[in-house]
C-alpha cells in the first residue's frame, strides 16, 4: 500500500482540490502549503517523499526579500534541490517561458504543464517517479 | 528644378535628428506591443486556468476517485468556475471595447428598471462557492439594505461593476472573514449608495485613487494573488461614469469600502 506524503506547493485552490482528491484516492497522504515559506516550514517539520512546486506563488513574509511572486516556484527548486536532494519534485505549473523551464529542468526536476496534462498522466508520472511502476492503479481499483 | 541652398552639413543634421526620433517611436511602439503581449498572455492565463481545473474535476467524476457526497461539492465547485470564467470573459470583452471607446457606445443598451438588492443577491449567489474555499462569508442583511428605489441602468454594464468589486473583495479578503453588502437611499441627493466592505489587504491614502487607474495592481495584491490584470475597478469606475454615478474606495475601522453610487429613479 501507498503512505507516501506528498506536498503540494500550490496557492490556486482550482487546482489544488482536484489533484487532492486524485491523490487521495491512489492511497497518498496529502500536505499544502499555500506560500514558499509555508513549503519550507512543511519541509523541515515532516517527511516528505515528493513535492510538487508551482511557479507564480506568493513567497510569504520571510522569503520576501529573496524572491517574488513571479518566481517564488523557481527559488524554491533551487532550495529543495540544495537542502533536500533526496525528496522527488516535480514542477507543476502553466507557465510557458522556455528559459525558466530549462533552469527547472537543469535542476534534475521535471516540469509538468498544470491542467493541460491529464490527471491520469500525473498519476502515472508521481507514481512511477515514487515506485518505478509506470501506471495508474485506477484499473487495479476498480477490479476489486 | 529648383535649386536648395541647405548646406550639406545641415541636412545631414536633420537626418540624423529624424532618425533619433525614428528610433525613439520605434522603442515606444515596441513597449506598446511588449505591454499588449504580456495582457494578451494574462487573459488566456485567466480564462484557461478555470477552464483546466473544471478538466481536472470532471476527469475525477469520470473516473470514478471521489464519493458520491464528494461529487455534489465538486460539481459546486465546477459552477463556480465557469462562473468566474464568465465573469473574466465579460471582463476582457468590455476591456477591449473600453480600449477602442471610451464611452462604450457600442455597448449602449435600452436603460433598464434595476432593483439593486436583487441584483446583489444573485451575485452574492454566484460568487459564494468560491468564497467559501477560503470560509469567507457573503452578507447582506435585508435591515441593512433599502428595498427601493430602483436605478435606471444597463443591466448587464452595472452588473460588472458589482462583480467586479465581489470579484476582488473575495480574491483580497483574509480568510475566515465577511465581506458584508449594504444599500442607502440618499432621498436629498436622489441617490443610491450600495457598499461593499470586506476585511484583508489594508487600504493605504496613496492607493486610494491610483485602485482605479487602468491596470494598476498593488505590491500586496500581486503577492496575494499573482495572476490579474488589474483592470477590473478600471472598468468599474468607466462604467458607472456613463451611469452619471461614482466609484469611490475608503479605509473605515480597519475595513476597505467600496461606495457605488448612482442616480435613483424618481417615480
Amino acid at each position: 500500500m501507498n503512505t507516501k506524503t506528498i506536498l503540494l506547493i500550490d496557492d490556486e485552490q482550482n487546482f489544488l482540490e482536484p489533484l487532492t482528491d486524485a491523490l487521495q484516492y491512489e492511497g497518498y497522504k496529502v500536505l499544502k502549503a499555500r506560500t514558499g515559506q509555508e513549503a519550507l516550514q512543511i519541509l523541515e517539520k515532516e517527511k516528505v517523499d515528493l513535492v510538487t512546486i508551482d511557479i507564480m506563488l506568493d513567497p510569504g513574509k520571510n522569503l520576501k526579500e529573496q524572491t517574488n511572486s513571479h518566481a517564488t516556484g523557481l527559488f524554491l527548486c533551487k532550495e529543495i534541490r540544495r537542502k533536500y536532494p533526496t525528496v522527488s519534485a516535480f514542477c507543476l505549473s502553466v507557465i510557458s517561458e522556455i528559459e525558466t523551464i530549462q533552469k527547472i529542468e537543469s535542476l534534475g526536476i521535471k516540469f509538468i504543464r498544470k491542467g493541460e496534462t491529464s490527471l491520469r498522466k500525473v498519476l502515472e508520472l508521481l507514481r512511477s517517479e515514487l515506485t518505478g511502476i509506470a501506471f495508474s492503479t485506477d484499473y487495479l481499483k476498480k477490479k476489486e | 528644378m529648383q535649386k536648395t541652398d541647405i548646406p550639406q552639413s545641415d541636412l545631414l543634421q536633420k537626418v540624423l535628428q529624424l532618425e533619433k526620433e525614428n528610433s525613439k517611436l520605434r522603442k515606444q511602439l515596441e513597449q506598446v506591443e511588449k505591454a499588449k503581449i504580456e495582457y494578451l498572455q494574462n487573459v488566456s492565463h485567466q480564462l484557461v486556468a478555470p477552464l483546466n481545473a473544471m478538466k481536472w474535476h470532471i476527469e475525477n467524476l469520470t473516473e470514478q476517485r471521489i464519493s458520491i457526497e464528494r461529487a455534489r461539492k465538486v460539481l459546486r465547485s465546477i459552477y463556480s468556475q465557469a462562473t468566474i470564467a464568465v465573469h473574466l470573459a465579460k471582463n476582457f470583452r468590455l476591456m477591449s471595447n473600453l480600449e477602442g471607446d471610451q464611452s462604450l457606445v457600442s455597448l449602449k443598451e435600452p436603460l433598464q428598471e434595476i432593483n439593486l438588492q436583487r441584483l446583489l443577491v444573485n451575485l452574492a449567489d454566484d460568487f459564494q462557492p468560491l468564497a467559501w474555499e477560503q470560509s469567507i462569508k457573503i452578507v447582506m442583511v435585508d435591515e441593512k439594505f433599502d428595498r427601493s428605489p430602483s436605478v435606471l441602468a444597463i443591466k448587464p454594464l452595472i452588473s460588472q461593476v458589482f462583480s467586479n468589486i465581489i470579484e476582488n473583495a473575495v480574491k483580497y479578503s483574509d480568510g475566515d472573514s465577511i465581506i458584508s453588502l449594504t444599500g442607502k437611499y440618499m432621498q436629498s441627493s436622489n441617490l443610491f449608495a450600495v457598499s461593499i466592505a470586506n476585511r484583508g489587504i489594508p487600504l493605504t491614502k496613496e492607493h486610494q485613487e491610483k485602485l482605479f487607474t487602468r491596470g494598476f495592481r498593488s505590491e500586496e495584491a500581486k503577492s496575494k494573488y499573482p495572476p490579474g490584470t488589474g483592470f477590473g475597478l478600471y472598468i468599474a469606475k468607466k462604467i458607472a461614469e456613463i451611469h452619471k454615478g461614482a466609484i469611490q474606495a475608503e479605509a473605515i475601522d480597519g475595513q476597505v469600502v467600496f461606495t457605488v453610487t448612482l442616480p435613483a429613479k424618481v417615480s
